[in-house]
């Protein structure tokens, strides 16, 4: 997946954007579907499909913990998603008139 | 390995600063109070006016103006950084992106080389944090404009900083 698909992946959705900031605010975060929807201000069935697309991504990852399934940051993982995207962005040119 | 912190922390600073010295002490007390909407008189500012040190007119709406390019410029910075890293808000502010954070039709034009859709999403980010700081209901169904919003909420800014 090249940095500009990254890039449209990551920024697909609002719901994503707040995904991305709740996980890079709190990096150490671990907790369902359930609660990260609710810490996004958001209802379970609104924020399933762009976690689902984020698990794929390999940003966010999910394991069982006793009776529940949580999701958290894979860091090194994001770091390597994040770097792409920035190398996709230095070859970019920005469209502003000066 | 890239340091991903210093050099955007500075540059984010720089701003901030500079918004800083401009104000006195009982300003910066008084902006914060607008921006967690708080809107008591207190005894050292009984109108409950923002710009007590200035005199009204253009002076005091360009310090209004400052403040509000100030924090909209931090908030934009921080949208960029905690969506994307350090390490990208490094580029986009080298680039020169952010020098026009201020300039919605700009900034957006920028944006949207850079991100195509991708730019209205940075760009709720950054609304939805800006309606926060300043106690604005962010409603996320609505029709969306970054430029509108950001009128929005400067016109708050000016009517807070108001004598009452």
């Amino acid at each position: 997946m090249s940095g500009g698909e990254i890039l449209s992946t990551l920024l697909a959705s609002e719901v994503r954007g707040d995904l991305l900031i709740l996980f890079h605010k709190n990096p150490g975060l671990i907790d369902t579907v359930d609660g990260i929807a609710r810490r996004i201000g958001r209802t379970t069935i609104t924020v399933i499909s762009d976690l689902r697309e984020l698990l794929q991504l390999g940003l966010l990852k999910q394991k069982r913990i006793g009776a529940s399934e949580v999701v958290f940051l894979d860091r090194a993982r994001d770091r390597e998603i994040l770097e792409s995207v920035a190398n996709h962005l230095k070859t970019v040119q920005i469209g502003v008139a000066k | 390995m890239q340091d991903w912190k210093n050099p955007v922390h500075e540059d984010r600073n720089r701003g901030y600063n500079q918004f800083m010295s401009q104000l006195s002490r009982q300003q910066c007390e008084n902006m914060m109070s607008m921006a967690m909407g708080t809107r008591e008189s207190s005894s050292a500012n009984a109108h409950g006016n923002l710009w007590t040190g200035q005199k009204s007119g253009a002076k005091s709406n360009s310090a209004v103006e400052e403040a509000f390019s100030s924090l909209l410029t931090g908030i934009v910075c921080d949208a960029l950084a905690n969506a994307l890293g350090r390490y990208v808000l490094d580029i986009l502010a080298s680039n020169g992106l952010l020098d026009d954070s201020d300039n919605p039709k700009e900034f957006d034009r920028g944006l949207q080389s850079l991100f195509g859709n991708g730019a209205s999403v940075l760009e709720r980010i950054v609304v939805k944090d800006l309606y926060r700081k300043l106690s604005i209901p962010y409603n996320s169904d609505a029709r969306f404009d970054y430029e509108k919003s950001l009128e929005t909420a400067k016109e708050v800014c000016f009517v807070e900083s108001r004598p009452k």
